[in-house]
This record gives C-alpha cells, sequence and structure tokens, in this order.
C-alpha cells in the first residue's frame, strides 16, 4: 500500500485473506490486563503465545513447589525441559486441547487459538494440580538426590487444584473472550482498509474528472480566443468597403454627380444612414472584441469625473431637449481623481445617458449623481470599517431615469451582447444590443464595477463604480 | 484464487452482486444458516445504516479436501470467501474494490417486474467495472439468481426459463428468505468458477481434484445430504455443465 493517492492509478485490492497475526489485532497490555483478572478469579497461571512462539501476555506468580525445584541441580534442568516441551507442544486440530505433565505430578493444559481456520497462537493454563495428586510421584524424586520429599509434599499441597473439565471450561472461556477481540479487531482493520481505500478510490474518480474538465475547459478559452480573432479581423475587414459606400453616397447626397430628384435623394439619404448605422454596429463588434481579448489600448491619465460628465452633458443635451427629456448633472462635492482613459469613460456615460434618453418618455427626465460612497464587499459591512472604509471607497455614479424600467430578473442579463429585455422593443427604440456589453467590460477594465438597479417609482438606475487614482495602483498599468 | 502450495491452501473470493435491495445480504445470511457449524465463520457485516449494506458482508467457508483415514498432511484447506457488495448507485467505488480480484460472481436479480430496469442498470454497472478492471465479463464465472420468487408480481417461472434458455449464463430462481435456491446457485457458482480455475491453473493434476469431485466434496463437508447433481439440475437454463442442459 502506498501513502500517496495520486501514485495509485488503479483500484487497489482489498488485502482479504492476509495472514492475519495474533500480535497485530489485540494489544499486548491490554490481553495481559486480561489474563491477570483470568489468574485473579481461577488461581491457574495464563500465558498466550502467538504462532511463532512469541509471548504475548503472562500471569503468574511462581508457585513455591517450582522455586524450590529451581533450587536443586536435576530440578532446574528437569524445568527447564519441561517448559520447551510445553511451549513446542501443538495440538493438531483446533478443537483438542494438550495435556503435558510436569514431574512434579502438575500438568498443562494446551490450548489452541485458531482464526479464521488458521491457527494463531495458543493458550498455556498451568501447572495445576490434579484432584488425584496427594503424594510426591516417583518422577519427582527421580529428578534430584536432595530432594525433601516432605517439604516437596506441603508445596504442592499449595499448587492450585483443578478438575479437567473446569480447566477446560477456563480455557474455552478465554478462548471466546480472545475470539470476540480478534473479530472484532479483524472487522474494524477491514473497516478502515474500506474506509482508507473507498476513499482513495473517490480520489481517483475525481482527479479524472477534473482532467476532463479541465481539458474542456482549455479547448473552450483556445475557441473563444479564436472566436474573438476572427471577429476582430472580420470587422476591420467590413469597415475598408463600408467606408467607401458612405463616403459615396455622401457625395451623391451633396449633389457631386449631378442633382438628384426628391426620391433619388430620399433614396440615398438612407443608404447613407443605414452605412452610418453598420459601421457602428461594427466598432462596437471591434470594441467588444477588443475588450474580450484584453487588447484594447487604454490611455489612462489622472481625470476628474466632474469633467467627463461635463461632456457628456454638452453632448447629449441636443437631444434631450430634442425629445422633452430633462438632463440633469449633480456631481456636488466629487473631488476624488480617478485614474481612467477620459475618452472611453465618455463612451460608457454617453452610453447610458443615451440609452436612458431613449427610454424615457417626454417629460421625463435623466440625472448623472455622482457622489463618493464605501462599497461594502460582503454583508458584514461594518466589520473593521476604520480600516476597510479607505480601502473601500469608491466614485460613484448613477444614471437616473424615469422610463419604463427593466424587471429585476432582467438586470443582470441587460449587459450580455445582443440582448435586449423585450425583443420587440428593438423596433421601437433601434439600437444593436451591444452598447451595454461595452459598458460594462469598459468599466470592468477600469477596475470598476456596473449593475442596474429600480428607480422609485418608476424607471431606471445604472450605477458605476470606478476605483479612486489611489487605489487604482494596485492593478496592472496601463498600456499607454 | 490464491494457491499456496506451502500451506497447502486454495482461497477463492466470489463476489454477490445486484441492483439494491434484491437479497444480497439475504443469500448470504441463509447460506451462513444451511452450512455446517465446522465450515462456516462468522458472517461479518462492515458497516451497515438502517439495514443496508454500505461496505460488505463477507461469510467464510472452510474445509479441508482430506478424505478420512488420510495422512492430514495431503489434505488441502479450501477457505471461500463469499462477499456482497452494496447495491445502492451511490456507493459505486466501493462496489469495485469488493469486486477486484472475484473468481465468480452471483448476479442477484430481483424478480419483480418493477424491477427489471434495475437489474439491467445494475448488470451495465457489472460489466463496467469488469471492464475498468481489465476484465471482460465473459470471461467472469456468472451464474444469475432471480430471487424473490415468494413475492407478487413478479417474473413467471416460464417466461425466466425461456430466458435463461436462450442466454449462456446458468440461471437458477430463489427464495432467499426461505432459504430456497439459495444453496443451488451457490453449488452453481462454485462449479462453474471451479471449472474455469481448473482450466486455467490445472487444479486436478496439481490437487487431484476434478471439478465434479471438487464439488461433491464441497458439498458434502458444508452439510448438503442429498446429491450433488439435484443442486446443479436446479438450473433453469444457460450453459452450466460441459454436457448438460442448455444449449
Amino acid at each position: 500500500m502506498t501513502a500517496d493517492p495520486r501514485s495509485a492509478p488503479e483500484v487497489t485490492e482489498l488485502s482479504i485473506d492476509g495472514l492475519l497475526k495474533l500480535e497485530d489485532l489485540v494489544d499486548r497490555t491490554a490481553l495481559t490486563e486480561l489474563t491477570k483478572s483470568f489468574y485473579v478469579l481461577f488461581g491457574i497461571p495464563v500465558r498466550i503465545y502467538s504462532n511463532d512462539g512469541a509471548l504475548l501476555a503472562d500471569a503468574s506468580n511462581e508457585h513455591e513447589v517450582c522455586a524450590y525445584v529451581n533450587t536443586l541441580g536435576g530440578g532446574r534442568k528437569a524445568c527447564t525441559e519441561t517448559v520447551r516441551a510445553v511451549r513446542a507442544a501443538d495440538p493438531e486440530d483446533a478443537t483438542k486441547e494438550l495435556v503435558h505433565p510436569c514431574f512434579t505430578g502438575n500438568v498443562y493444559r494446551i490450548v489452541p487459538l485458531d482464526y479464521d481456520s488458521r491457527r494463531i497462537g495458543r493458550i498455556i493454563l498451568g501447572p495445576y494440580a490434579p484432584p488425584a495428586l496427594n503424594d510426591v510421584p516417583q518422577t519427582f524424586l527421580d529428578v534430584d538426590k536432595g530432594l525433601d520429599k516432605a517439604k516437596a509434599l506441603t508445596l504442592l499441597s499449595k499448587v492450585p487444584r483443578a478438575k479437567p473439565e473446569t480447566v477446560t471450561r477456563i480455557g474455552n472461556h478465554l478462548k471466546a473472550a480472545l475470539d470476540l477481540i480478534l473479530f472484532s479487531g479483524h472487522k474494524a482493520l477491514l473497516t478502515s482498509q474500506m474506509h482508507l481505500l473507498s476513499v482513495r478510490e473517490s480520489y481517483r474518480e475525481l482527479q479524472e474528472k477534473n482532467q476532463k474538465l479541465q481539458e474542456a475547459y482549455d479547448r473552450l478559452k483556445e475557441l473563444d480566443r479564436l472566436k474573438s480573432n476572427f471577429l476582430a479581423t472580420v470587422s476591420h475587414e467590413l469597415r475598408t468597403p463600408l467606408t467607401s459606400i458612405i463616403g459615396y453616397s455622401e457625395m451623391l447626397t451633396e449633389g457631386i454627380a449631378g442633382e438628384l430628384s426628391t426620391e433619388q435623394a430620399e433614396f440615398v439619404k438612407t443608404i447613407h444612414e443605414k452605412g452610418e448605422q453598420l459601421l457602428g454596429l461594427i466598432k462596437g463588434l471591434l470594441d467588444l472584441s477588443k475588450l474580450e481579448s484584453g487588447t484594447m489600448s487604454m490611455r489612462r491619465r489622472n481625470i476628474l469625473i466632474k469633467d467627463v460628465l461635463d461632456e457628456v452633458l454638452s453632448t447629449l443635451s441636443p437631444i434631450a431637449r430634442k425629445k422633452g427629456v430633462e438632463l440633469r448633472l449633480d456631481v456636488d462635492g466629487v473631488s476624488t481623481e480617478l485614474r481612467a482613459d477620459p475618452e472611453r469613460l465618455r463612451q460608457v456615460f454617453i452610453n447610458l445617458v443615451d440609452n436612458a434618453l431613449k427610454f424615457t418618455p417626454q417629460g421625463g427626465s435623466v440625472t448623472m449623481r455622482a457622489r463618493m460612497v464605501t462599497s461594502s464587499s460582503d454583508g458584514e459591512d461594518d466589520a473593521g470599517f476604520a480600516l476597510m472604509a479607505p480601502a473601500l471607497s469608491k466614485v460613484e455614479v448613477r444614471v437616473i431615469d424615469t422610463g419604463i424600467g427593466i424587471p429585476a430578473h432582467e438586470r443582470m442579463k441587460v449587459f450580455d451582447p445582443f440582448y435586449q429585455v423585450d425583443s420587440s422593443s428593438t423596433r421601437e427604440y433601434g439600437g444593436t444590443g451591444l452598447g451595454l456589453s461595452i459598458v460594462k467590460r469598459l468599466v470592468e477594465a477600469h477596475g470598476g464595477s456596473v449593475w442596474v438597479e429600480g428607480n422609485e417609482p418608476r424607471g431606471t438606475a445604472f450605477v458605476v463604480r470606478l476605483p479612486p487614482a489611489t487605489l487604482a495602483s494596485g492593478r496592472p498599468p496601463a498600456p499607454a | 484464487m490464491q494457491l499456496n502450495f506451502a500451506a497447502r491452501e486454495v482461497t477463492i473470493k466470489l463476489v454477490y452482486y445486484g441492483p439494491a435491495l434484491s437479497g444480497k445480504t439475504t443469500n448470504l445470511k441463509s447460506l451462513h444458516q444451511i452450512v455446517k457449524d465446522e465450515s462456516r465463520g462468522r458472517l461479518m457485516t462492515l458497516e451497515t445504516k438502517d439495514d443496508r449494506t454500505l461496505f460488505f458482508d463477507m461469510l467464510p467457508l472452510t474445509f479441508k479436501s482430506g478424505e478420512e483415514g488420510m495422512p492430514a498432511a495431503n489434505a488441502m484447506s479450501m477457505r471461500l470467501k463469499v462477499f456482497t457488495v452494496p447495491g445502492q448507485v451511490l456507493h459505486a467505488s466501493t462496489r469495485r474494490l469488493v469486486l477486484q480480484g472475484a473468481d465468480g460472481v452471483a448476479f442477484i436479480a430481483d424478480s419483480q417486474h418493477a424491477q427489471t430496469e434495475n437489474n439491467a442498470a445494475s448488470f451495465l454497472d457489472l460489466r463496467d467495472n469488469l471492464k475498468e478492471m481489465g476484465r471482460s465479463i465473459k470471461d467472469v464465472p456468472l451464474i444469475i439468481q432471480f430471487n424473490k420468487r415468494d413475492m407478487p408480481n413478479v417474473r413467471k417461472d416460464a417466461e425466466i426459463e425461456q430466458l435463461a434458455q436462450k442466454g449462456k449464463e446458468p440461471v437458477f430462481t430463489a427464495s432467499a428468505v426461505k432459504g430456497e435456491g439459495v444453496l443451488e446457485s451457490f453449488f452453481g457458482l462454485l462449479y462453474l468458477t471451479w471449472t474455469k480455475l481448473d482450466e486455467e491453473h490445472q487444479l486436478a493434476s496439481k490437487l487431484g481434484l476434478r471439478p465434479e469431485q471438487f464439488l461433491t466434496l464441497a458439498a458434502r463437508k458444508l452439510g448438503h445430504q442429498g446429491d450433488v447433481g439435484s443442486l446443479l439440475a436446479a438450473c433453469v437454463g444457460g450453459r452450466l455443465l460441459r454436457t448438460g442442459k442448455g444449449r
């Protein structure tokens, strides 16, 4: 198993049949505590060995008789041999236990531990005395000539006595307790393995999907770039012949090629007008594609919004007057400089005001109102005000009309290219549907934002917010 | 399959696949009840929520290939691990993990008419998952069980039989809650799987055990009293025996 999920390209196999080891599934300290409680309960020493012979838990105090045996040379030797034989004894069948005798007349009981039909260790109970042990057996007497029989008998009688069936029950009980621990441990092991593997598998799937999404995204970006290039080229190529059409129709209107009849003059005028309209549209497309591809050139300098809006007012006042709509300008107290291209900003507000005039009926009004505001970036407007306010100060221009208004759900869409709130309005009000999308991109190119709000009781307010020159420095320097 | 000659062990992984709630876990529970005590391990259920399998269930079955009186050292330990996958669609990655390394697959279908599409979708899921592991469903020993025969609104026996006759995979019918057809399906799968493994690994010569012998042995060790042939005869169609029923 590798630690890094990224290095696992294939699904990893669940190790369902790995060799389980007793020492991997149980905690030695906790196992020792368990065996000690058995020892306290039954008085019979308990030892648990793993399959490869390692002692995992030991709960026993040396019997006095054993201590005595070990003081005798022959006794020590015989004891070592017995213990070795006990440890080596291996019951063949999982269901069988083994009774191994000690020369002292005591016995050991060896209980096999199997899990999942495999031997994983054994429990050794003893030494304990069988009920029939009433005398020092010959095997004990033979181990050493210096044996004190009376003492041996006294000490032997102190060894805990247990009936074979009692020991079987103790062994079974301990085996059952261990089996529970092993099963639970195994289950927990598999569960954690599954968790890990399924997380890794999910991660792999997500990676694959991300990869595909990224590829699709890259492809789309490339297509978008190609589209912008195409648009820029085509617009440019269209303008050249169109200039000729406009030029020649102008010459015809001026009578350079001879006097025209009223009807002919009317027709030529229409050609000229439509030519100009088409040129406007093409310029718009060109601007849009330049803005989208980021190749629009900006000549930025420090300017005052008042100067821009004054020019807009003087440019559009005649149209407003002609339509019978009042055009007002309110720039009181805004002396903060902007870092912007005045030509482009003028384009923005001419577009917005022209639009407002177009949709405002006679007798209405259009107002340009500039103010300094503090924009809050999220809902927690007052948090850290003293710190945030200067950094968030903006120049805000509202272009407010009393026209037909825009339904709330349409307000974000008006900035999409070629979008018009009501396609039937095109005929009544004219326009290409490009103006606002250019406005939005121009404002954004200045690091600002634009959106639409409703004007009570009727009409629309277009809100443009631009950063002051002092804060615009964080942006990439404007290409000259 | 894992063949460990040193430890004299053969481990086979069988997977119960199928749509959600088709009775995969119930099949395992029934099998657990039917099998003799000494051959079955604990049925392990890993992670469930509201009685639905989240990870898998596993039933280990083990028996020795040795005969009475034969030297124990010659016997092989046969270890069968039977798994279920979680059926719900969202556990796709878990299904793939459990399916990995399967020697044979039992597809547990729900006989109810309303489940026709779910059965098909789950089968395609199985095919896709195998494909992702670089295996073809044609090469994996596979039996189909139409479960829930006890329910109303189920596909008729004759209809299933007709479908089965046209198909390649051996088909069994079952009512897992009642324990009916469970053993038949299991032995069908076991036989098919062993036959396939025998072809690939020459188990007959390596272990001295032909597929038919293996099946008889497995049936006896797992506690089936009757004739093994009758278990396989429960197959209603498809190709199970080399010279048997079906096409």
